[in-house]
């Protein structure tokens, strides 16, 4: 009997444990969602806000309920919104495919062609390149554009913005390429490929799923700029970041269009960003951690 | 044709081709080659030429106002007028430290907590993570205007309002805490990314390390402080140091919220370099200004690179 006793207040102990195991999961499972939800909440408020009229966006104490409308979103769209995305879109997309044409060669060179040394100072300049203070460049980019009577041009915001996202793009598809099995290679090499042909048809192809990852995170780069934008290409060319600040400027505080307007700004990097989510760490630190 | 002409160099590698001895592995490198080279003179034209340029710039007086003038060479003038008589140029340096320094402990902390949430095994984890980068992907200059417009507006702002809820009075953020309140949306916008590199670091310690520890009779904290933690240096030292250098960078909200003011309370040193130039068209005094940023950022560079090597060095090993 003392036997079952005890057998019995070890079950209700272990049932007791377990009980409270699973609230405490329970609460850290609830923690974790209030820290996220707070931690975004700047976001969703700015959407929710998007799809008010003027009159509700502004009135405290805030209305959460109401009734949605679109009006904000097409008056932004109204607004020129066009032209400011055409110049965003072209901007990052071309700028991005040329940095993908210069960077690629160059991390192949890195990792199958140079020496190891040689290579390990080319990934030091790749990287000190990143890593100077664009303000220090500006001014000389500034008198060189204007002498070059490339100011205010799309063009110029694409070289820049190519400048800047090729040390991303040489790193990240260097780190993707020392990933690659070689006896692939050796076997390309075996048959004769030549070396265009191996790079091509074989090596990226196989670095591809790493590869579009540096472009995706190259297109966030370009698209959230905002210095060499509001600097280069403020009056002529602007960009959907400037229509931000042109429009609270010029039209004073409309908070729900504004709020439509950031909203569908930040659509792209955000969607492109969760999407490349896994490669965005290694892809940011330069391969330093996976 | 071109077949035939290759043949004999079947077993050389790619860009090998003045390699005698026939060895198809990849250990077998050091070949000439050409292809960083488009990359390379790119990068050289738009960054270290311009450099090259400020750095001959900022030996030089160039007023854009007065034309007059002319470009006349000055030597080290405009460094000794940023050190010695410039009276803003300290208290610029001052807001840059910490602005960097502040938003980079906010961001430490509030991604390390983040990330041990994120690792606990809970419903719906990989959502969370995605949603928790969110912050980091959104464009700087558009975020900065919702922070200040629809939360730190002193009359139609969400904190306010908050404030008002359990009677706390109105503050006018921008104006009141302006270098704050921006340490405060770049530690936001920069908490993400601490997040990601620490959960990556978690992610590579071994369970039975852990399991280990518990077993010894450990409990939540001292695991953590005593082998998480020390394991987790390397993440730390990367979120530090990438976070340093892109934190000193930060334009688009000082420009959006205060546009460096009051007075020159929120310039930092980017910022500064930038209003020199472009609204006193001081450009010789802004070239320097350009210059000892570059220095600095050399300095903490050294330090990322450093990590770089290791990892190259264990990699090719």
């Amino acid at each position: 009997m003392s036997v079952a006793t005890t057998q019995k207040s070890v079950a209700t102990t272990q049932k007791s444990v377990a009980t409270t195991q699973k609230w405490s999961r329970f609460g850290w499972a609830a923690l974790t969602y209030l820290v996220v939800f707070l931690l975004i909440f700047p976001v969703i408020w700015m959407v929710i806000t998007g799809f008010k009229s003027e009159v509700s966006a502004i009135s405290i104490p805030p209305t959460l309920f109401f009734v949605p409308t679109l009006d904000q979103f097409a008056q932004a769209i109204n607004g020129g919104f066009g032209a400011y995305l055409f110049n965003s879109a072209v901007a990052s997309l071309v700028s991005t495919a040329l940095a993908l044409i210069l960077g690629i060669p160059a991390a192949y060179a890195m990792v199958f062609q140079m020496r190891k040394k040689s290579a390990d100072n080319m990934l030091f300049f790749v990287l000190s390149t990143r890593f100077l203070p664009f303000a220090a460049i500006l001014i000389p980019l500034f008198v060189i554009f204007t002498r070059l009577n490339l100011l205010d041009n799309l063009l110029t915001l694409i070289i820049v913005y190519t400048a800047m996202n090729l040390p991303l793009i040489i790193w990240m598809s260097r780190s993707y390429f020392l990933d690659l099995p070689k006896e692939v290679l050796e076997g390309a090499w075996l048959d004769g490929c030549t070396t265009l042909q191996t790079m091509l048809l074989i090596v990226v192809p196989m670095a591809a799923p790493g590869l579009a990852a540096a472009a995706l995170l190259s297109i966030i780069f370009a698209w959230n700029d905002f210095f060499f934008a509001v600097t280069l290409t403020y009056t002529e060319t602007p960009t959907l970041p400037i229509m931000v600040a042109v429009f609270t400027s010029n039209e004073g505080l409309f908070l729900a269009k504004v709020s439509a307007l950031a909203t569908m700004i930040i659509l792209v990097p955000v969607l492109i960003g969760i999407y490349a989510q896994k490669h965005l760490v290694h892809g940011l630190t330069g391969g330093a951690l996976k | 044709m071109s077949q035939v002409a290759q043949a004999p160099q079947k077993f050389t590698l790619p860009g090998m081709h003045r390699r005698t001895t026939p060895a198809p592995t990849l250990e077998g490198r050091g070949g000439r080659t050409w292809w960083h080279l488009p990359a390379l003179v790119f990068m050289i034209t738009l960054t270290q030429i311009p450099f090259l340029l400020a750095v001959w710039f900022s030996l030089h007086s160039w007023n854009l106002l007065v034309p007059s003038e002319g470009f006349p060479f000055v030597g080290l003038a405009n460094y000794i007028t940023a050190f010695v008589s410039d009276p803003n140029f300290w208290p610029v340096m001052w807001n840059t430290v910490q602005l960097v320094v502040g938003s980079m402990i906010l961001a430490l902390i509030a991604g390390t907590i983040l990330a041990l949430l994120l690792n606990r095994p809970i419903w719906g984890r990989g959502v969370l993570r995605a949603l928790a980068t969110v912050p980091f992907l959104v464009t700087p200059s558009v975020m900065a205007l919702i922070w200040k417009n629809l939360f730190l507006s002193p009359s139609s702002g969400m904190v306010d309002w908050l404030f008002h809820l359990v009677g706390l009075p109105n503050v006018a953020w921008f104006s009141t805490f302006p270098l704050q309140s921006i340490m405060f949306i770049v530690a936001w916008e920069w908490t993400p990314f601490v997040m990601l590199v620490i959960l990556a670091g978690l992610q590579s310690i071994p369970d039975e390390v852990l399991e280990a520890a518990k077993v010894d009779g450990a409990n939540a904290f001292m695991t953590f402080w005593r082998i998480t933690f020390p394991l987790l240096r390397k993440a730390y030292e990367i979120s530090l140091l990438f976070g340093t250098i892109f934190i000193f960078q930060t334009f688009a909200e000082i420009y959006i919220t205060t546009s460096g003011g009051p007075g020159v309370s929120t310039n930092t040193l980017p910022y500064y370099t930038y209003r020199t130039a472009f609204t006193s068209f001081q450009i010789g005094q802004a070239s320097a200004l350009g210059v000892i940023g570059v220095i600095l950022a050399i300095f903490a560079a050294r330090g990322m690179l450093r990590l770089m090597t290791e990892r190259t060095v264990s990699e090719r090993n």
